[in-house]
């Protein structure tokens, strides 16, 4: 192994009252031979260089004072103006020519951290109005599967009410005569968020909210709603509107496509400001089945009377069968109903409005607990930006700080390697 | 907080100093006229070329004009900073050129017009260009800080990025060195 001694390592220690000798010799506080000796030898070696060329130093100086004056003008913000004495002493040392395009470590560091904060703001930043907004496919897609559990045996009406048909029409054995092709553009209209419905099951859809104006626009708001409900292809279950001087409320009650629920949700909330919002889901899967179920049964049961009245001998017997044929015929009817009933409920959404009148919807925006959940919401947004920032900043600094003491040593090293190589 | 500048290229990492100290453009030009000649002495004694040591001068000054806004100025003295920035671009130059320093070193000095106490002068220094010359170049620029600098031992540390008793170590070793060499030159020549 070879052992590389430490520069002065293995030398004496110096005695520290030599290095106050020196040091009071030196600065001229000591008396004495020893004194005068140390003294002696460093004029000796300071004057044993030439001294500096008058031509270097009153460029040089020339130099500085022009930086003064610069400075002292507000126009010393010139970092690649080098104080170069002549041109031809430094040959070897390579022009600066495009310094001014290389950005200083400032600007820099400036430009990653106001990139990263700006990517951060991109990432948290809720661009999107507040909640309601998504994709409309998974809305699509579920209304998609409802259609297709509901199967081939019931028929393309129902399975386009499900998928949010606004209209059908429907023969007396119950097949359709179309969808409307306004169902599949409504399915895949953007969508609120809201429950989630899950592939292949059959559910129901509601949603009640709740919007704030003042007394005065209560009827008018009213009207706007039904009016919304048409323009989406439902309709106005009920409507109750109670207005005063200082108070005022409507109560509606809309049927609407469940494939259209979102859209109209969204146009709900654009009529006036949302005090509540909430959207239900309930699975009817079971109750879709046993109607199906139900329409299967009395239907094979009606197809065995016929087959045994095609059998039938007696005029008793054919009776008896051709009574039950009737009594099935209404239990086909029935059945179909209750089907079709359980089809409904899945393909429209009942929704509750409730129109508040209030003096304080006018300056909602300017009430303390409004501008104090601003003022939160601020501060959680920043918050998350910086920890966003910070998240990236953090090992970045410290990567460029490892790098940085890297290079530091490994310039060290090479420095000091110029010394012992010599 | 005051931002301490790149101990690679702007100085020492810590030197005592006066915390009023303060690099303003009226205290450069001061440093300036002050060190001038003793920044371009050191630099021509370690490299022994004029124009690379006027280099190393001008980029010293130039350096430590550019980072005058970040020192600490309660951590060194601007002195002292000035010898550390010019230790540093002396080796880069030393090390870019890859040969020995050059001998610019005059080989006579002034005409002393023949007096005794003259001569005597004349072949002390003759003794003691030298003994400098022989020193090993990590000890020959110990003793230049030491005397062109005219840095405390503490100021020395930093200039060398070392502990102030490495430093010491440093200085005691070079000196011993160069008085040993001196004697024993000055024993020749009376051999001689």
């Amino acid at each position: 192994m070879k052992v590389i001694p430490f520069p002065g390592g293995g030398a004496e220690r110096p005695d520290e009252a030599w290095l106050t000798e020196l040091e009071a010799a030196l600065d001229g506080t000591a008396e004495g031979p020893r004194a005068d000796s140390w003294r002696e030898l460093r004029e000796d070696v300071r004057a044993l260089t030439p001294p500096m060329s008058p031509e270097f130093e009153r460029e040089l100086g020339e130099r500085i004072a022009e930086r003064s004056a610069r400075s002292a003008v507000g126009q010393s913000r010139d970092p690649q103006q080098p104080y170069r004495p002549r041109e031809q002493h430094h040959p070897r040392q390579p022009r600066r020519r495009f310094g001014w395009l290389r950005p200083t470590p400032s600007t820099l560091a400036a430009a990653t951290v106001a990139f990263i904060v700006i990517a951060a703001v991109l990432i948290v930043a809720p661009w999107r109005p507040a909640g309601h907004t998504v994709e409309g496919s998974d809305r699509s897609s579920s209304v998609s599967a409802r259609a297709d559990r509901l199967g081939p045996a019931f028929g393309p009406v129902e399975r386009a009410q499900v998928a949010g048909a606004s209209a059908a029409k429907t023969s007396s054995s119950g097949v359709a005569s179309g969808a409307s092709a306004s169902a599949v553009a409504a399915a895949n209209a953007p969508a609120a968020s809201g429950p989630v419905a899950a592939p292949g099951r059959v559910q129901q859809l509601g949603a009640s909210i709740s919007l704030t104006t003042t007394p005065g626009e209560v009827q008018a708001t009213a009207d706007r709603v039904s009016q919304l409900a048409v323009s989406e292809g439902g309709f106005t279950q009920s409507s109750h509107v109670n207005t005063g001087q200082d108070t005022g409320e409507a109560n509606l009650t809309l049927s609407l496509p469940s494939a259209k629920l979102s859209a109209a949700l969204a146009s709900l909330e654009a009529l006036a400001p949302v005090r509540a919002e909430s959207q239900t889901l309930q699975d009817i899967t079971n109750t879709y089945d046993a109607a199906q179920q139900r329409l299967n049964d009395v239907t094979a049961e009606r197809q065995a009377l016929l087959r045994a009245l095609a059998k039938a001998s007696t005029e008793g017997e054919i009776d008896s069968l051709r009574e039950r044929l009737a009594q099935s015929r209404g239990a086909i009817a029935q059945a179909h109903t209750a089907l079709r009933a359980v089809s409904q409920q899945a393909s429209t959404s009942e929704v509750e409005v409730t129109v508040v009148g209030d003096k304080r919807a006018g300056s909602e925006g300017l009430t303390l607990h409004r501008g104090l959940h601003d003022a939160g919401r601020v501060l959680v947004v920043t918050l998350a930006i910086l920890l966003i920032a910070a998240a990236i900043l953090v090992p970045l600094a410290l990567a460029i700080a490892a790098c940085a003491a890297a290079r530091r040593a490994w310039r060290r090293y090479r420095r000091e390697r110029v010394l012992d190589a010599r | 907080m005051s931002a301490k500048p790149s101990a690679d290229d702007t100085g020492p990492r810590a030197v005592t100093a006066p915390a009023h100290a303060r690099l303003d453009d009226i205290a450069f030009d001061e440093l300036f006229r002050e060190s001038a000649a003793d920044v371009h002495a050191y630099a021509i004694s370690l490299l022994g070329n004029r124009a690379a040591a006027e280099d190393v001068t001008a980029l010293a000054f130039e350096r430590l004009y550019r980072a005058r806004a970040r020192l600490d100025h309660g951590r060194g003295a601007p002195r002292a900073w000035l010898f550390a920035i010019a230790r540093n671009a002396a080796l880069d130059e030393l090390r870019r050129r890859r040969r020995q320093p050059q001998s610019e070193l005059p080989e006579e000095m002034a005409d002393v017009q023949g007096s005794a106490e003259a001569f005597e002068r004349i072949v002390r220094r003759a003794s003691v260009r030298d003994a400098l010359a022989a020193l090993p170049l990590r000890e020959r620029e110990v003793v230049l800080l030491k005397f062109h600098g005219q840095l405390s031992n503490s100021e020395l540390a930093r200039a060398l990025d070392v502990s102030e008793s490495n430093a010491g170590t440093r200085l005691h070793r070079a000196l011993t060195r160069l008085r040993e060499e001196c004697n024993g030159l000055e024993r020749e020549e009376e051999i001689a």
